[in-house]
């Protein structure tokens, strides 16, 4: 993309094309042809179809094709035996309510949606359960390991302990609701050849699945995903319905584009599993840990097994010689889950971080002061020094920020008429990830740096940040940088997830840029020119008019010896209406321990979106099911709550912006999801410090504010 | 969707003369809920008729009364002067609803004729009595946590979900209703229905007539009054419950008060019994609580929505309190 | 997803109910070409014209005119026809507000107004918004205060907020907030938002 008028270098990049309506996401493309498929879907839980009947929208007007398990359109990949059990169009098992069973094809999104609606089903209904804590509870029911137990020390260690706790902690399902709905559009061309426009956190990702389903070269599969309107991990997969609009173009030799429901967005294209997790702690009365027993269980599919890492933070964040976790999956008849910013860490970390506040409480103990007692020298699961880690600076400056000093231990203490005031704090860690990337750099005679790499862009800034990576070392202004993504011809990097781009893509720009460097300085003193000599003179007196370099970058043997995670702290105050239950959060201070801050204004931004986030996880966010039908009932934006404006306070991110010696040349790790993890249990512990209730059920609604009050 | 047919009409009585022509055509005005219901399929009329451009959206003042087209939108309404002077609960129960977009399209006629919230009801392949007529409820028995406690029946606990007709009940306002012989008057608490048998009918506008106004006597209320809207988050959600409140206060003593409120029934809801205890008495929060336990007497949950039988009070005496305050 | 109604059905029923429906009623809206065919019993290909009505609209400063069927929204006429693309479709419901354009001068949800709903009007766009290579201050505000992430919901908050200055709702943080609350954003970024508005209509932000 061009530059841009940039006032400040750290703005955006992508600014002036997002605030001005330019950036195209992937339904926008204009393609000769175009045709729109849209989905019908199952209205049964479990069980098959038995008759299809797609005879009156085949004939209505402007439809071009109907697709479906009857004629099965050609995609070698689901011919062959085992793989994926939701191979669309394949199969006339139904998994799931609202799973896609055909797909029509017409000349016009309003008549393809209208013929949609003449399609019409008949099913062999079998016994389903959606019901998660049913089927968690259930002793007959499937449950599958979802991580090797972990033991350290004592087993249950905190149930002798001098003070104990023992909770259970409940999440119900989430859905990740980016802004802009799922979909894809696909060209398949003669020859086999292949554009896609998607909306993806990784170009390659999508290039690949395709090639593997449709029996093609990766390099016949063109796919562009500049612009990507949110993810938060729904989009880390190639999800059936756009395998079934690529086998769409290709049957009926014409462009298809899929944009799916906003009802649509709940059912097949994953969400945040529900959880049940129990805590138990132990403490001597000093205020130190002695046992620390996470168990979980979470919400898988039938179909298709879904994993993430709930119970990881319980084995290393506090100091504690007796640690065991267990972690269990448990399948309903739902679409299968994917992760959603902070994954599991976040999951885990509302019920370990509540826990460590009811600690705190039950020792009559300052949950900061407790927090700070029991903070962890080394890694004691991986018996090694962190890398990097300043958790106790976090707390001091976070504190001094919401004004912890005005917090009284004793929950209900600070009342103004109806409204009780509480102040809480949790701590969000996450594996800083470095993965495997390639970057182009191509430095040009003009004063001006590309820099390529199928990386992606879902919202957290990652041109900026690769932009203020090189214009530091370069010393070129960040306006003469342009950094390429979204386009899997583009050397390649991984998917956009886990909080890995800086650093991955990030160090491989690093790298290029010192290559590019010392080749310039190399041809510099070929041509009798000072060392320090600027590269356009460089450049021009070598009559190059550009040069171009290509580097892999990956993290070497220091994972080895070191622990290297990122940290977040979240204080958050909280008023509470005694009479109506409304909690409003009032202020948030989050703190980010993250090394190295490459972009200050992104970083802040994405810190201020996790709070957002944690908020509607902590007071708003439960995607609800019927489970008589097996339908949910809220899948839209006016009853599924993602927190609005008025909801949000001002929110005041403060970093540590110390170098990470150890982990990539910026010394920068990810921030994606501390920014979201912990955050929930922040504000039920402030919500307990208010009221003196303890809530560990989310979302927190005024219904049970006002339980038992 | 279908490709309904679309007309256009400049005046009340061709839009009527229009209707008679076909009852299953519906009018069209701003469109905010029609247009999402036949994106739903919950509705799928064949012919729309646009009555945006009949000169329905006068605001003024006539003798003791304020007069509303049923065209003037709900900012319209809520910004106008008049209405923020002496009406100030109606623009507060106007903002209280959807969001500021919304608001500029949606009609007041239109927002008297808001379907149900219900999820059941929006989902066509659930039950739903309101939706299609013996079906089933949904909601008794299922998600009913937005649902009614007051007045509901065996077929259908759906809640209105209007803000802007609490208030209107609450002012004792009058709807004005035409067909093609004439005009005729209702009661504004008499417009929307109990479920009852026909939980398809929201309320008793014929299949001819069409809302012409709404006439909104003045009153002694607008220094002291209060739109209390509680829900699951901060802005642009449907109520939980709802209080409108509006007090008269003279020497201490409550010499007129209005008391109505939202999700909790099938109807705007008029809270008449606590009115005639509060009335005479002192404004004392001892005074709201009884009045607030008066108001539930025939309340009724149905599981998920339990909570209601202690909000919706807690709710009224906070709104009571508030109104009062502003004194 | 299927339609319960027996009279929702196809082609035939279609155009029965055409030829049934009031002739008087249609013509005013009706092109003449397809009033001639419906004439002279109108076969299908005259039929899909009879479906259309004509619509002239004025999209930033730019006047239309063309014909479409009844039941495509403002939204899918502006990205699908006129393929100004900047207004997003997040919801189709007008329960998020991506889709807010202005007509005549107000902030609306464009995925609930039908297009032949806006006959003879001004609608305004992010497209319409800059001008020339100047952006808007709200645009340069907006970029300033990082008031975004992914960018999605941005036009929509843009057009929402350049309407909240407008009308006067902006005496406060929490009166920002709460008449920017129809405008939801997922990556949250309100509270930049916020920032960005207060700039705006304090007149510090310069093109």
């Amino acid at each position: 993309m061009e530059n841009r008028m940039l006032k400040d270098e750290n703005d955006r990049v992508d600014g002036v094309f997002k605030v001005t309506g330019k950036a195209k996401y992937f339904a926008e493309y204009e393609l000769p042809g175009l045709t729109y498929g849209v989905l019908v879907t199952s209205t049964i839980t479990k069980g098959k179809i038995t008759t299809l009947d797609t005879k009156a929208a085949e004939k209505a007007p402007g439809v071009i094709s109907v697709l479906s398990h009857l004629n099965k359109p050609s995609a070698p990949g689901y011919e062959q035996d085992g793989g994926s059990p939701m191979k669309i169009f394949y199969t006339d098992k139904i998994f799931y309510n609202g799973q896609p069973i055909a797909m029509v094809v017409a000349n016009t999104f309003e008549r393809a949606t209208y013929a949609a609606s003449l399609v019409k089903a008949t099913y062999a209904k079998e016994e389903f359960n959606t019901n998660f804590d049913k089927a968690v509870a259930d002793s007959k029911s499937k449950k599958l390991q979802g991580q090797p137990d972990y033991k350290r020390g004592v087993e249950n260690a905190y149930k002798t302990a001098e003070v104990k706790i023992e909770e259970k902690y409940h999440l119900p399902i989430e859905t990740h609701n980016p802004m802009e709905l799922h979909g894809i559009i696909a060209d398949w061309r003669p020859n086999n050849q292949l554009t896609v426009y998607a909306k993806t956190q990784g170009v390659k990702a999508t290039q690949g699945t395709i090639a593997n389903v449709f029996k093609i070269p990766v390099e016949n599969i063109q796919v562009n995903s500049e612009f990507v309107g949110g993810g938060f991990g729904m989009a880390l997969r190639t999800w059936p319905v756009e395998i079934a609009t690529v086998m769409a173009s290709k049957h009926i030799g014409k462009p298809v584009k899929l944009v799916i429901t906003r009802m649509q967005m709940f059912t097949m294209v994953g969400n945040r599993p529900a959880a049940i997790q129990t805590i138990g702690l132990g403490a001597n009365k000093d205020g130190k840990l002695t046992g620390i027993t996470h168990r979980a269980f979470g919400e898988t599919s039938v179909y298709e097994n879904f994993t993430e890492g709930v119970v990881n933070m319980a084995k290393f964040m506090y100091q504690c010689d007796n640690v065991n976790t267990q972690y269990t999956v448990v399948p309903v008849d739902l679409g299968v889950p994917i992760w959603m910013r902070g994954p599991g860490e976040a999951t885990g970390a509302f019920a370990l971080e509540s826990a460590i506040d009811e600690m705190a409480h039950a020792l009559d103990m300052d949950p900061l002061e407790f927090r700070i007692k029991n903070d962890p020298e080394r890694d004691q699961q991986r018996s090694l020094p962190f890398s990097d880690k300043n958790i106790k600076e976090a707390y001091r400056v976070g504190a001094q920020k919401i004004g912890w000093n005005e917090r009284k231990n004793k929950p209900g203490s600070l009342i103004d008429g109806q409204l009780k005031t509480g102040y809480g704090v949790s701590i969000g860690v996450f594996n800083a990830n470095r993965g495997r990337a390639s970057v182009k750099g191509i430095l040009k005679a003009d004063g001006s740096l590309v820099l390529q790499s199928a990386t992606s862009d879902i919202g957290p800034g990652t041109g900026t940040g690769m932009t203020l990576i090189a214009s530091k070392l370069m010393k070129i202004p960040a306006d003469k940088i342009t950094f390429e993504l979204g386009d899997s011809s583009l050397p390649p990097a991984p998917s956009q997830g886990g909080s890995a781009t800086l650093s991955t893509v990030g160090s491989a720009v690093n790298d290029v840029c010192v290559a590019l460097k010392s080749t310039i300085a190399e041809l510099a003193a070929n041509s009798n020119m000072d060392a320090t000599a600027n590269f356009v003179d460089v450049l021009k007196k070598n009559n190059l008019p550009s040069i171009e370099i290509m580097k892999q970058s990956q993290a070497g043997k220091e994972r080895e010896a070191y622990s290297m995670y990122s940290f977040s702290i979240h204080f958050v105050k909280v008023k509470v209406h005694s009479l109506t239950g409304v909690v409003k959060v009032d202020k948030i201070v989050s703190v980010g321990d993250s090394g190295t801050i490459v972009s200050p204004k992104t970083a802040r931004s994405q810190m201020v979106g996790g709070a957002v986030g944690g908020v509607g996880m902590a007071l708003t966010e439960e995607s609800i099911i019927d489970h008589r039908y097996g339908r949910y009932i809220n899948n839209n934006f006016a009853d599924y709550h993602v927190p609005v404006n008025a909801d949000i306070p001002e929110i005041e991110v403060h970093f540590i912006n110390k170098p990470d010696p150890y982990i990539n040349p910026m010394g920068a790790k990810g921030m994606g999801e501390i920014a979201l993890i912990g955050f929930s249990a922040a504000v039920a512990n402030a919500v307990f410090n208010a009221t003196g209730k303890r809530i560990r059920s989310l979302p927190i609604t005024p219904d049970k504010i006002l339980a038992d009050s | 969707m279908i490709n309904f047919q679309y007309l256009r009409t400049t005046t009340s009585k061709s839009a009527l003369a229009l209707l008679s022509k076909d009852k299953a055509a519906k009018f069209l005005a701003g469109g905010t809920n029609l247009i999402d219901l036949m994106k739903r399929g919950v509705t799928t009329p064949e012919k729309l008729i646009d009555i945006n451009h009949v000169p329905l959206k006068q605001i003024e003042l006539k003798g003791d009364t304020i007069i509303i087209g049923a065209l003037a939108s709900n900012t319209a309404v809520a910004e106008h002067a008049l209405i923020k002077e002496k009406l100030p609960l109606l623009a507060n129960a106007l903002n209280a609803g959807a969001s500021a977009q919304l608001r500029n399209v949606a009609t007041v006629g239109g927002n008297m004729m808001q379907r149900t919230r219900c999820g059941y009801f929006y989902d066509t392949e659930m039950p739903c009595n309101k939706r299609q007529p013996g079906s089933g409820c949904g909601a008794i028995g299922g998600f009913n946590r937005m649902h009614a406690i007051f007045g509901t029946s065996e077929k259908c606990i759906a809640v209105h979900p209007s803000d802007m007709c609490v208030a209107l009940i609450a002012l004792d306002a009058t709807v004005v209703l035409a067909n093609q012989k004439g005009e005729r008057k209702i009661l504004f608490k008499d417009f929307h229905r109990l479920a009852g048998d026909t939980p398809q009918l929201d309320n008793n506008l014929k299949t001819d007539e069409m809302i012409i106004r709404l006439e909104i006597p003045i009153n002694n209320l607008a220094k002291n009054s209060h739109y209390l809207k509680v829900r699951d988050r901060a802005s642009y959600a449907f109520a939980l419950v709802s209080v409108a409140a509006a007090l008269e206060i003279s020497d201490h003593k409550i010499t007129d008060v209005r008391l109505a409120m939202g999700g909790v029934a099938h109807k705007p809801w008029r809270l008449t019994a606590s009115e005639n205890f509060l009335k005479g008495k002192e404004a004392s929060t001892a005074n709201f609580e009884l009045a607030a336990k008066l108001a539930m007497t025939d309340a009724k949950g149905f599981g998920e929505n339990d909570f209601k039988l202690q909000m919706a009070p807690n709710s009224i005496i906070e709104a009571l309190t508030l109104a009062k305050s502003k004194a | 997803m299927q339609s319960s109604d027996p009279k929702n059905n196809q082609g035939d029923s279609r155009r029965d109910f055409l030829k049934k429906s009031s002739l008087i009623t249609a013509i005013a809206l009706t092109p003449s070409v397809a009033l001639k065919a419906a004439e002279s019993q109108a076969d299908e290909r005259f039929a899909e014209l009879f479906e259309k009505i004509p619509l002239n609209l004025t999209v930033n400063n730019k006047a239309y005119q063309t014909s479409v069927e009844p039941r495509v929204t403002l939204l899918d006429y502006l990205r699908e026809e006129l393929h100004l693309t900047g207004t997003k479709k997040g919801c189709d419901h007008g329960q998020c507000g991506a889709c807010t354009v202005h007509v005549d001068g107000e902030r609306v949800n464009s995925c609930l107004s039908l297009a032949v709903m806006n006959e003879g009007k001004k609608v305004t766009t992010i497209e319409g918004l800059a001008n020339g290579d100047e952006l808007h201050p709200m645009q340069a505000a907006f970029i300033k205060h990082d008031g975004f992430q992914c960018g999605y919901c941005t036009p929509g908050q843009i057009m929402s907020a350049v309407a909240c200055v407008n009308e006067g709702h902006t005496t406060s943080r929490s009166e920002i907030s709460e008449y920017m609350s129809g405008n939801i954003c997922r990556c949250g970024a309100y509270p930049n938002i916020v920032d960005a508005i207060i700039e705006v209509s304090k007149g510090e932000t310069k093109a």
